[in-house]
């Protein structure tokens, strides 16, 4: 009788998915509710997490309880823990959950809000929540190893020496790409930058509060950071309506670049607990509180959506980044869907705390469904938007023109009416000087969650609210920005410490000082030259970001498909060589395209030699030609980095081929490097 | 009533391991040793060096 009603509910899952697919896909020229989304999503993730999920578990895993995991084994007490599975399921989200699945959909909502969401959706069912299970589950079974050094192991030392190489690459794009979303989100914004700048002194006051005077209190002194910085956004309004004061906190876009590239280099040579640690902390609790508060919000007001399901631009022409559905939609989407940096997170902190096997289904394969509705929440945000206003507050000056009534007419001739006036009462409201060209996603996510979190109470608070999730999406990513400037220095100090000895001591004082800047100048580099570009810097190292993270991810299923040919041959070889031929061939047609697409709008090469022609017919300044050098030579080094990309992608795809081909022919060992099997003796109740 | 006990449970369980406190905890178990600003120094700077030498996700 149970499985009966067990079968009769799964059927209606699958009907309540089919239907709310169908609802959205065939719904067209007229506002649809969000909930149609939200249930859509929800139905598809039960299904995927109760039957394709459970069989990765069931079948090709073969997971087993009776089997201690490496937590049991190794008991440390510290890193290797048996956790709780659900404590261990909020903890590991709470690793994986960056910006990106943020960022990407918003950005990714000029196509409309329907490619976007069927990708997020359905990406993460069959390819970003596979790739997570599978890599947690190596790791798991090899004692907690990262992916490096699973890929040294399993495929080979040229392997592992490129997945380093890459992992350093990326880094790079990722902390520049994520300062330059801060550095619009403050740019002209004394409200914002005022409450960014007051967290400092507040993590600074957290450190020194749980080292010295209540040691190990980090709930207790997390509470009272959380309540000054909401006192800061408080005082911030009256900051940005001081004549005094507005003008010290009113930044532009090259003063902010060099305060994060600052704030990153002593971040990453200060003591730990002074600032990192503590900021973490607030970041982590304010974050998940923030994503709860979101979703009740969207299910409390149930908003309609003002985007269409496609827009003119699917064609290519989008004014926040050039480029047609395929493949720029899922380079843009990115983390929402696949993120290559959920692998290092996987064989990170999270194998090392699984309890039992079978928890390893909801940790890994759920935790990624649960990113994935974070992405669909964005692309709700960002679609409440009357459509002129989110690309009014997303197209660059270069397209649109830095004057407003120009930039309101160019728009609105796009066929997305906005008016000058409107978005002028609209900053008002949100206590902005102006929203015309705000790229980067984040002031726009930030109007769609205000306007959410308005309508679910307290309309009067809608300038409060906006400046609530800018300082939440700023807190977060400057902490992606400290900890992965410092992660940088390490790994660049382990990777020079084969050469010299002295330069892999992490607390060398020169090291320390000369690596973080060496770090911090790479990534404050591409920072500053995004800041620069007169089309707002996110065209081009949004793209390249995507596309290197993608192909981080490719490199994980390299991984995973190696480990699944030498547990099973060929037989479950599509499970992730379909979601790894899919990302192949999406960052490789992106970067193709990217490189040596004809379109200046696109291609490095092409903007180069546009640039370079203009620079020939020399109708220019001495400081416009300056500046035009600069550009040309950013252009070709976005060209440059993203052939590296591929290349070091290709190199590893090409070893783990020559592995499978070896290993399927039986001309090479195929034997797993799983450790030995230990009888479990954790009982339930222990957890 | 027993359920919200749970998830209340549950949802300070993620709160402390996410705080550390949790970890500090078997640390001072795990050593037979008493809480004490020393103590947490010592744990703390372990484990935010471990913690702090992976990268944080996108």
């Amino acid at each position: 009788m149970k499985r009966v009603i067990g079968s009769v509910a799964w059927a209606a899952v699958a009907v309540g998915a089919a239907f709310c697919l169908a609802g959205i896909a065939v719904n067209r020229g007229e506002p649809i509710n969000s909930m149609w989304l939200l249930l859509a999503a929800a139905c598809v993730y039960l299904l995927g997490f109760r039957f394709y999920g459970k069989f990765i578990a069931a079948r090709v895993m073969a997971l087993n309880d009776d089997r201690a995991t490496p937590a049991e084994r190794l008991r440390d007490g510290i890193d290797f823990e048996p956790t709780n599975k659900w404590i261990l399921l909020g903890h590991h989200f709470a690793a994986i959950a960056g910006p990106g699945p943020l960022v990407g959909p918003v950005l990714a909502a000029q196509f409309g809000y329907l490619p976007g969401t069927l990708w997020i959706i359905l990406g993460a069912v069959l390819g970003g929540a596979v790739q997570d299970f599978v890599i947690l589950f190596a790791s798991m079974r090899r004692d907690g190893k990262s992916l490096g050094q699973m890929a040294r192991e399993e495929i080979g030392r040229v392997g592992g020496i490129t997945a380093l190489l890459t992992v350093l690459l990326i880094m790079i794009i990722l902390l520049a790409v994520v300062a330059l979303v801060v550095v619009n989100a403050l740019k002209g914004s004394p409200w914002g930058t005022f409450t960014i700048v007051a967290t400092m002194p507040i993590a600074v006051f957290m450190g020194l509060y749980l080292r010295y005077w209540r040691p190990g209190k980090v709930l207790e002194c997390s509470i009272i950071g959380f309540m000054l910085v909401m006192a800061g956004i408080f005082l911030g309004q009256g900051v940005a309506e001081s004549a005094t004061f507005a003008p010290w906190f009113t930044l532009s876009g090259a003063a902010l670049a060099i305060a994060i590239i600052v704030y990153g280099f002593l971040a990453s040579a200060l003591p730990v607990w002074l600032l990192l640690a503590p900021r973490g902390y607030l970041s982590t609790f304010v974050k998940l509180g923030v994503l709860l508060l979101l979703a009740a919000g969207i299910l409390l007001v149930r908003p309609q959506l003002q985007l269409p399901a496609f827009t003119r631009f699917v064609d290519g022409t989008g004014p926040i980044f050039a480029g047609k559905i395929f493949p720029f939609c899922f380079i843009t989407i990115a983390c929402g869907a696949i993120s290559g940096f959920h692998s290092l997170i996987s064989s990170g902190t999270t194998p090392k705390m699984i309890a039992k096997e079978w928890h390893a289904w909801p940790v890994g394969y759920g935790s990624m469904l649960l990113e994935s509705f974070v992405a669909v929440m964005a692309m709700i945000a960002a679609s409440v938007m009357q459509p002129g206003v989110f690309f009014a507050v997303n197209s660059p000056e270069g397209i649109v023109g830095a004057a407003p009534a120009a930039a309101a007419a160019t728009i609105t001739g796009w066929g997305f009416p906005v008016t000058a006036p409107e978005m002028a009462s609209l900053a008002r409201e949100v206590g902005e000087q102006t929203l015309f060209s705000r790229t980067g996603g984040a002031p726009s996510l930030a109007l769609g969650m205000a306007h959410i979190f308005a309508r679910g109470g307290g309309e009067a608070l809608v300038g409060f609210w906006y400046h609530f999730a800018i300082m939440f999406e700023a807190l977060f990513i400057l902490t992606i920005i400290d900890a992965g400037t410092r992660v940088g220095r390490f790994m660049l100090q382990d990777l020079l410490g084969h050469v010299w000895e002295p330069l892999g001591r992490t607390n060398w004082m020169p090291g320390v000082i000369g690596f973080s800047a060496a770090i911090v100048a790479a990534w404050g580099y591409f920072l500053y030259q995004g800041v620069r570009d007169p089309l707002g810097g996110i065209n081009s190292l949004w793209p390249l970001f995507g596309i290197a993270n993608q192909l981080l991810a490719a490199i994980a299923l390299c991984v995973a498909t190696t480990i699944l040919i030498k547990m099973h041959g060929a037989r479950y070889l599509w499970l992730t060589s379909i979601p790894l031929a899919w990302l192949l061939c999406v960052t490789f047609t992106a970067a193709w395209q990217k490189i040596f697409s004809p379109a200046p709008a696109i291609g490095f090469l092409a903007q180069a030699d546009k640039l370079q022609r203009a620079l020939q017919a020399g109708a220019m300044t001495a400081a416009k030609a300056a500046e035009t050098r600069a550009l040309i030579f950013n252009a070709r080094l976005d060209a440059l980095l993203c052939g590296i990309f591929l290349a070091l992608v290709a190199t590893i795809l090409i070893d783990s081929v020559r592995v499978w081909i070896g290993i399927l022919r039986g001309s090479r060992e195929s034997h797993v490097r799983e450790a030995p099997f230990v009888l479990s003796r954790l009982r339930a109740e222990e957890l | 009533m027993s359920c919200l006990r749970k998830l209340g449970r549950l949802v300070a369980g993620l709160l402390r391991e996410l705080a550390d406190e949790s970890a500090y905890q078997r640390h001072l178990e795990q050593h037979g040793r008493a809480h004490s600003g020393v103590e947490w120094r010592r744990f703390s700077e372990a484990r935010l060096r471990a913690k702090y030498s992976q990268p944080k996700c996108c």
